[in-house]
């Protein structure tokens, strides 16, 4: 009896574990509590923090993500798309250039989560770099790109949606995790703040790694703010900080992913083809003519795609170069197709398209093409400007805007005027940076925004066919109708849904 | 370790409180004895006897208690035993001989106890009561014999009475009896457990034999429950069973698609007819938010971590539905969605038995609920149409629409007749230490649509060992392998869905070229390039293949009498292996052939095992009846996948993904693990008043550090009513209990790893080289912990008419707090989501089955089965603002507080702006014109906006029901099985591209009706197509989408016939029959299956947040089948 008590007792004791036979940890992640302690941690959690850069600049698909070109270049005068008929399940995408962007469109949700989600990174690693263990030089590198990144991202937010919830702290909780919108000018303090002390933090372009944020890339970004704020002296001051970079002598070898880092380069986001990581962009493709099958332009084949179309040059961009021929901006920036298309009623006769950031690579679908964020010549314009705006030294300032004209085949410009200037400097804006997402940022915070937009879009109603609408499509009635409400996305409607604190702009 | 000394003694003691016990009941026998002293008189030895009760079996019983011998003897006939405990006496038994009849063994082991005992015809001893003769004086006397009506045996045991009198008496030995009766003018009334009561006029008879009918079920089946088994009668909680019979003739290849429309409460939808798929089985309308809603499936005692679709019906000997807490709570942390329990055959000793099942049928789509779209010239005529209509000039193609007739039928063409066939062999045979039984089966079945279908090959051996007499061991093996070949039929057009992309194909291109072969694609100059769906479906290539060995080894020792240990150790083994290649040739909707060839290899296999140890003790101490389990267990799950992304081929000629130019791989290792103990007492008093308690705590690593072990308590209690004293016996109301259970139990259904943030890979470029990056990918919780469901049950069990009329009602109630939830938190925080106990659900609703032996006669007998469930349940609270939740495609479906969940979500489809006036008057949206879609302004703000939506429509049904009807006539056997649904709405999903008015798609013939001009502005449905004002009707949700789901399907028709066999001859059973299963539909709804939910594999993900979405689903085929049933 005894024995088989104890036997049963044996038997008991012998399945059951202990406490450690329920903690199993994931296999193929790691987890919080070893990880941010060494060097190496806080490198790739760097690293990290710039990944949703890709996302933003380069969202793979168009249909109903897009990229930043969508939002800033697309929805100005600069290009448009080319209306597919057979295809309306773009149509979100297609409400950004036709100004029918309501709260729940993809294309404006990407850029806000994807720029949150580079604060987050940011956040994390700023919280935790103080109490880590290493060398403090390399720990300044890595705070100064952290706050390069947050600081960039903030002001990418500020300037496309107002004032946004200002997380400065890693959300540890779920209350955490709502914030009311702070105000605009607090958001601009925010990254001035952080933009200054990345610029301090930061080794110059020489001693950083190509693709990191740069004492030059922080100064150029605090140059930028200073100009959206219209605090002239102070951009001033922030760009002539920006040493050390020069102009290349071919505007086209600029892009080439040959050159990747060149001297005119003050900041860019990296892609890379042939990992079997997805870090290879896709934005050239859609700015491809719609074609069963781009390799007739790109020679990568086999290829099949049927997504081109998109940010698709329009007349009024090609208008607004001064010569053609002379300015070799020009050849570099366009190509031209000629062709049957895909698309419904519709064929393709010298039909522009963006050609800058066409280039050979090996595989279908995968280019290396980095998207271009500053370079030198965007900083000899932007010093122009803020020299120009100041009043009285128009020499100085005309000096900055002819060396970049220098290297174009066109003439020397010569002012008459301040605000003749002004206007020259937005003109070689347009063309110098054309496809760089700079022109709707331009007409905003110069206040023509709502002008030029209303002009370009009656003349696109009126000649549908010249903005590559195929016979018997145009844009909506409703297309079109600017307002100032306009000049800023609307805070998605899932956020809004979420956060009963968040107010959403006004008009959406 | 600490905790667990502690158990252990907590055990050791409680082994030792009861050992005591057992001895203290030898005391009271001889009084016992005494009580039950019966004479023995009418017991008379006969000769014809059967020749089952004559075999010849050995016992070895020393001091056995009564019912343990009878177990015994039983268990060695090969016979399953059917009695009433109560009325069992304490007797103990010894008998030792090597070769006795089972008739002699019975009558030795009945001696001396009041008992009888029978041989009914469904291989059941039952033994009764008999009653003592009447001690009246009396006048007359009545003899004759009694006899089984359909083995012709002579029935002992029977009790036969005058009716309206006390005088009666029992049938002897040999049937026959001898009653005293006041009058040859009175009624005799006959009855017996299993049998059809009768009431004989005398009629001045002195003789009267009578033939009894056996009735088909009777009231106290032992059914297997948690950790267990227990008479039906003793159930408090709410349990439902189901035994195989009747299962194997329907034409289908899932146990679930066989229980359709049986189970009371029980809610099986077929979401999807591709072969081997789509079942989804929810009890008591179980859902969650973000958890998992599948009932636990335990097999053999196994609980299984996938779900059974594999498993192979036949070797299914019982199934087990626990629906309520007080049923569930054993199984603790997993028993929140209900608990399947399935038994598979067991071996029986001393009998051999072989039988062969085969099948073959047909099936076929039926013509209701195919998509009724345009014919060739209708759908010239519309694109000539719309070029008109905007002012295009019409393209040459378009110009002479009549020209084109019928045109190509895409839905035909990618479907046809495809066969089913299921064959199944089982061999069972024993000895009295050793006994085996083996079920091999093989299904194959060719899917309807083109490229798809279903084989498996299954095997199981269940092996009984009995070395010695207290010692029992058990070996189950059972290794199946699935394959299937089914691509994605169901999905959406733009991810390649054949089915949704061939009914959107041009009528005008052809399927097939003159002379047979397959045109790449299928076009015309108004539609996007896309491939011929036909050739894609045929060339695709999908294999998929599922390999699982379920084994089970389970050793049972008696230590003491009524004191047993059972030890198990379980493994459920898998694989996985899921191949795909799209070859050049092939395409999906927007995108044509030729393609750059690409494939996908998916391998994964796990483990899985359980390990269970109980002690239970059963005793029964005079009107006391004890029943306790103590136990514990482990369980741990690991599974390994791999997946390889293969694309840019080189062509089409090597498919593995080795050939491919570039792959991708990733891989991922998954566990968890459980530490459980458990423990449950059941309690009767006088066999009438019964009491259950039961509690087990549970360890998972699937949640917070700080909140990882629970607690799963239950109660209940059931009132015998039937059994008062007060309760005049009656044959009106035979049986009455009133049941009542509460009990908690969670649900663990949840990732692995959710409550621990992780830092996944964020990698980036630097210069030519890729920088590794990390990041924090989600918000952890280490406070995670189960979701919780309270449950209420009452429930009323009745029988009328001496068992005829059998009626089931429960009712429940169910909260569900701390909602595994996966908060969606402002992505503003970095984070999309946070997955935390939040939230609440309540469930309640009305359960009713009734049984009715309608007419039980020799040659005929007719029985219903009935059930009808009225689920319902409402959201309380959600997340930490209760903020709504959208989930479905593109927001078809809200969850909000106070409404049920996942309910449709759209705008209001109030016609079109038919002309000028209407449109000025009428708020519109901004690209609003004449003639396109109108929507009501639902907030009054004058425009219509998204702000508009509201809810459109309830995925829930009112009630569901099922009803099968059971008709023997001589040897011809019918069986008529519906069921359906009311009130459920369905999203026909596939609409969306159905009635686009761009003219890119073929559309339903409806559109003819759309509007056209003010003149003739259609019938209100569909709006015009002009140009770039087409999407709102198209994109935005709207209440044109929703359909009424409300259906009565004839899920089986079988008609059978039995060939009368010789007793002598080798077939013992030669049974053939003929079956139609989805026989017809009854519903409004104008897809082909109003059960439809092509978004239903997103389990956890929401799955339970978006039904009834139609996304051009695979339809459900009508099967006409023929079989055959024969044993040796």
């Amino acid at each position: 009896m005894k024995f088989r008590i104890l036997l049963i007792g044996i038997l008991i004791v012998f399945i059951s574990g202990c406490e450690d036979f329920l903690n199993i940890t994931p296999e193929t992640a790691v987890t919080p509590q070893n990880f941010f302690q060494t060097q190496s941690d806080f490198e790739q959690a760097v690293n990290g923090a710039y990944a949703p850069l890709q996302s933003i600049y380069d969202a793979q698909t168009v249909f109903g993500s897009g990229g930043d070109w969508m939002l800033a270049e697309m929805r100005s005068d600069n290009t448009h798309f080319t209306f597919n008929v057979d295809n309306r399940g773009a149509v979100t995408s297609e409400n950004v250039a036709t100004f029918l962007v309501e709260s729940n469109n993809g294309v404006v949700a990407n850029k806000y989560n994807n720029n949150f989600q580079i604060i987050a990174r940011a956040n994390e690693i700023l919280s935790q770099i103080d109490q880590a263990d290493f060398d403090q030089s390399v720990k300044d590198r890595l705070k100064g790109e952290a706050l390069f990144l947050r600081a960039f991202a903030y002001f990418d937010l500020v300037r496309n949606f107002g004032g946004v919830p200002l997380h400065l702290e890693p959300s540890g909780s779920l209350e955490e995790t709502s914030l009311a919108r702070s105000s605009a000018s607090d958001v601009y303090d925010q990254v001035i703040t952080d933009a200054t002390s990345a610029a301090d933090l930061l080794p110059s372009k020489a001693n950083q790694q190509t693709g990191r944020a740069t004492s030059g890339a922080a100064y150029t970004l605090l140059g930028d703010v200073f100009l959206t704020l219209e605090r002239w002296s102070d951009a001033e001051s922030a760009l002539s900080n920006v040493t050390n970079y020069s102009l290349l002598p071919n505007y086209a070898d600029v892009f080439d992913p040959a050159n990747e880092g060149n001297d005119e380069m003050v900041f860019e986001v990296e892609f890379l083809a042939g990992t079997s990581q997805s870090l290879h962009s896709l934005f050239p493709y859609h700015f491809l003519p719609r074609l069963n099958d781009p390799s007739i332009i790109t020679g990568v084949s086999p290829a099949q795609l049927n997504e081109g179309g998109w940010n698709t040059p329009t007349p009024d961009l090609i208008e607004a170069y001064e010569d053609t021929v002379q300015d070799e901006r020009y050849a570099a920036s366009i190509g031209r197709y000629s062709g049957s298309s895909p698309i419904t009623g519709f064929t393709y006769d010298r039909t522009p398209y963006i050609k800058k950031y066409q280039h050979d690579h090996p595989s279908f679908g995968q280019t290396e093409q980095n998207w271009p964020v500053y370079r030198y010549a965007e900083v000899l314009l932007m010093m122009a400007e803020a020299i120009n705006e100041q009043g009285g030294r128009l020499t100085e300032a005309q000096g900055y805007l002819n060396e970049v004209r220098d290297r174009t085949g066109l003439n020397d410009y010569t002012a008459t005027g301040q605000a003749d200037l002004r206007d020259a400097i937005m003109q070689e804006r347009r063309v110098e940076l054309a496809f760089e997402n700079k022109r709707w940022h331009d007409l905003v915070r110069t206040g023509r925004a709502v002008q030029v937009m209303n002009d370009f879009g009656e003349r696109v109603k009126a000649n549908p066919q010249d903005y590559y609408y195929a016979p018997g499509n145009a844009p909506t009635a409703a297309s079109f109708n600017v307002t100032e409400d306009q000049l800023l996305y609307p805070i998605p409607f899932r956020e809004i849904n979420l956060n009963p604190d968040l107010e959403q702009n006004p008009g959406y | 370790m600490k905790g667990i000394m502690i158990r252990t003694i907590g055990i050791l003691m409680l082994v030792i409180l009861v050992t005591p016990l057992m001895y203290a009941q030898d005391a009271q026998e001889d009084n016992r004895r005494r009580a039950l002293a019966l004479s023995n008189e009418d017991v008379v030895q006969s000769e014809v006897v059967s020749d089952q009760l004559k075999q010849l079996i050995e016992l070895d019983l020393r001091s056995a208690p009564l019912e343990k011998a009878l177990q015994r003897v039983a268990q060695k006939a090969g016979l399953k035993l059917m009695y009433n405990k109560q009325s069992l006496p304490g007797k103990y038994v010894t008998i030792q001989k090597k070769a006795v009849t089972l008739y002699d063994a019975l009558w030795e082991i009945l001696d001396d106890t009041g008992l009888r005992f029978a041989l009914s015809q469904n291989q059941q001893l039952v033994l009764m009561k008999m009653k003592k003769p009447s001690k009246e004086v009396t006048m007359e006397t009545v003899t004759g014999q009694v006899t089984d009506a359909q083995t012709g045996d002579p029935m002992p045991g029977v009790n036969i009475s005058v009716l309206g009198t006390t005088t009666g008496t029992s049938s002897g030995s040999d049937g026959s009896y001898s009653l005293n009766v006041p009058s040859l003018s009175d009624t005799l009334m006959f009855s017996f457990i299993g049998y059809q009561t009768e009431q004989v006029p005398i009629n001045g008879r002195t003789t009267i034999d009578l033939a009894m009918a056996p009735q088909a079920i009777q009231g106290s089946d032992i059914v297997v429950v948690g950790y267990g088994t227990q008479s039906t009668r003793d159930i408090s909680g709410s349990v439902q069973n189901i035994t195989s019979e009747g299962l194997e003739d329907l034409p289908v290849a899932q146990l679930g698609q066989k229980l359709q429309g049986k189970l009371s409460g029980v809610n099986i939808n077929q979401n999807t007819g591709a072969p081997g798929e789509g079942i989804k089985v929810r009890v008591r309308g179980a859902a969650s938010i973000t958890a998992g809603s599948d009932p636990l499936y335990v097999v053999d005692g196994m609980p299984i971590t996938g779900d059974i679709s594999n498993f192979n019906p036949n070797e299914i000997e019982s199934i087990s539905v626990l629906k309520d807490a007080s049923a569930t709570s054993l199984y603790g942390s997993r028993a929140a969605n209900g608990v399947v329990l399935i038994e598979t055959k067991k071996a029986v000793a001393g009998q051999t038995q072989v039988n062969f099942n085969a099948s073959y049928g047909v099936q076929q789509i039926p013509q209701r609920g195919r998509p009724n779209v345009m014919e060739a010239d209708e759908y010239a005529q519309f694109q000539k149409e719309i070029d008109e209509f905007n002012g295009r000039p019409v393209d040459e193609a378009f110009q002479d629409p009549s020209q084109y007739g019928n045109g190509t039928d895409w839905y035909d063409a990618v479907t046809e007749a495809a066969p089913i066939q299921d064959y199944s062999l089982s061999l069972s045979t024993g000895t009295e230490t050793f006994s085996t039984t083996a079920v091999a089966g093989y299904l194959n079945q060719d899917g309807v649509v083109i490229g798809t279908g279903y084989e498996r090959y299954s095997l199981r051996v269940n092996t009984d060992f009995q070395p010695i007499d207290n010692l029992n061991i058990r070996f189950n093996v059972a290794p199946n392998v699935a394959m299937n070949t089914n691509s994605n039929t169901d999905d959406a057009p733009w991810n390649g869905g054949i089915l949704s992309g061939a009914v959107l194909s041009t009528p005008l291109a052809p399927a097939r070229n003159d002379d047979g072969s397959l045109p790449l694609i299928a076009q015309d100059p108004a539609t996007f390039g896309n491939p011929n769906f036909l050739r894609t479906a045929r060339e695709r290539v999908n294999d998929e293949k599922e390999t699982q060995l379920l084994s089970n080894a389970i050793i049972e020792y008696e230590i003491l009498d009524g004191l047993s240990l059972k030890t198990s150790g379980n493994v459920d083994l898998g694989s996985r292996r899921f191949f795909n290649f799209n070859p050049s040739t092939t395409g999906q909707l927007f995108a044509p052939p030729p393609i750059i060839p690409n494939g996908f290899l998916l391998e994964s296999t796990y483990t899985s095992w359980v390990n269970e140890n109980t002690l239970t003790f059963q005793r029964d101490l005079g009107d006391h009846s004890i029943d306790a389990l103590v136990g514990a267990t482990a369980q741990k799950f690991e599974l390994n996948t791999s997946e390889i992304t293969a694309t840019n081929y080189p062509d089409d000629k090597v498919r593995e993904v080795s050939a491919a130019g570039q792959t991708t791989i990733a891989s991922d290792v998954q566990e968890w693990s459980l530490l459980s103990y458990l423990a449950r007492v059941n309690y009767s008093y006088k066999d009438r008043y019964l009491f259950s308690a039961s509690i087990r705590r549970d360890g998972s690593s699937r949640f917070g550090s700080n909140n990882r072990w629970g607690n799963f308590p239950s109660v209940s209690a059931g009132w015998i009513i039937s059994e008062e004293p007060f309760m005049p016996e009656s044959d009106l109301i035979s049986f009455l209990k009133l049941r009542a259970s509460y009990g908690v139990v969670g649900n663990f259904s949840i990732g692995n790893y959710t409550h621990i943030s992780t830092i996944s890979s964020a990698n980036y470029a630097f210069g030519s080289g890729l920088a590794s990056g990390r990041a924090v990918d989600n918000l952890g919780d280490q406070g995670l912990g189960w979701e919780t469901n309270k449950e209420y049950n009452l429930g009323l069990d009745v029988n009328f008419f001496d068992e005829r009329l059998q009626l089931t009602y429960n009712y429940y109630r169910k909260n569900t707090s701390d909602l595994l939830y996966n908060v969606e938190v402002p992505l503003a925080s970095g984070f999309g989501n946070i997955q935390t106990n939040i939230g609440e659900l309540k469930f309640w609703g009305h359960e009713f089955s009734v049984k009715s032996f309608n007419i039980e006669n020799t040659n005929l007998s007719w029985s219903t089965d009935f059930n009808i469930s009225f689920d319902r349940n409402e959201v309380v609270e959600l997340g930490t603002q209760n903020a709504a939740l959208f989930s479905g495609i593109a927001e078809s479906h809200i969850t909000e507080v106070g409404e049920p969940i996942g309910q449709f979500y759209g705008l209001i489809h109030d016609g079109v702006y038919d002309d000028q006036e209407e449109f000025d008057n009428s708020p519109k949206h901004t690209t609003s014109q004449v003639g396109t879609v109108k929507f009501r302004d639902v907030n009054g703000d004058g425009i219509i906006t998204q702000d508009d939506r509201t809810v459109i429509g309830n995925p829930h049904p009112d009630f569901t029901f099922g009803m099968t009807n059971t008709v023997r006539y001589k040897n011809f056997d019918f069986s008529l099985t519906l069921s359906g649904a009311y009130g459920n709405d369905i999203i026909r999903l596939e609409e969306q591209y159905l009635t686009n008015l761009d003219g890119v798609f073929n559309v339903l013939e409806g559109l003819k009706d759309r509007w056209k001009s003010p003149e003739d502005p259609g019938d209100g449905r569909y709006g015009s197509v002009a140009q770039g004002t087409t999407f709102l009707e198209r994109d935005w949700w709207n209440s044109r989408f929703i359909y009424d789901g409300s259906n009565i399907t004839a899920r089986n028709i079988t008609l059978g016939y039995t060939l009368p066999v010789s007793s002598n001859s080798m077939i013992s059973r030669l049974r053939f029959y003929g079956s139609v299963q989805n026989a017809f539909i009854i519903t409004s709804y104008p897809g082909p299956n109003p059960e439809v939910n092509t978004n239903a594999d997103t389990e956890g993900g929401g799955g339970d947040t978006a039904l009834g979405i139609d996304q051009t689903a695979y339809p459900i085929p009508r099967t006409v089948s023929f079989g055959v049933n024969l044993s040796f």
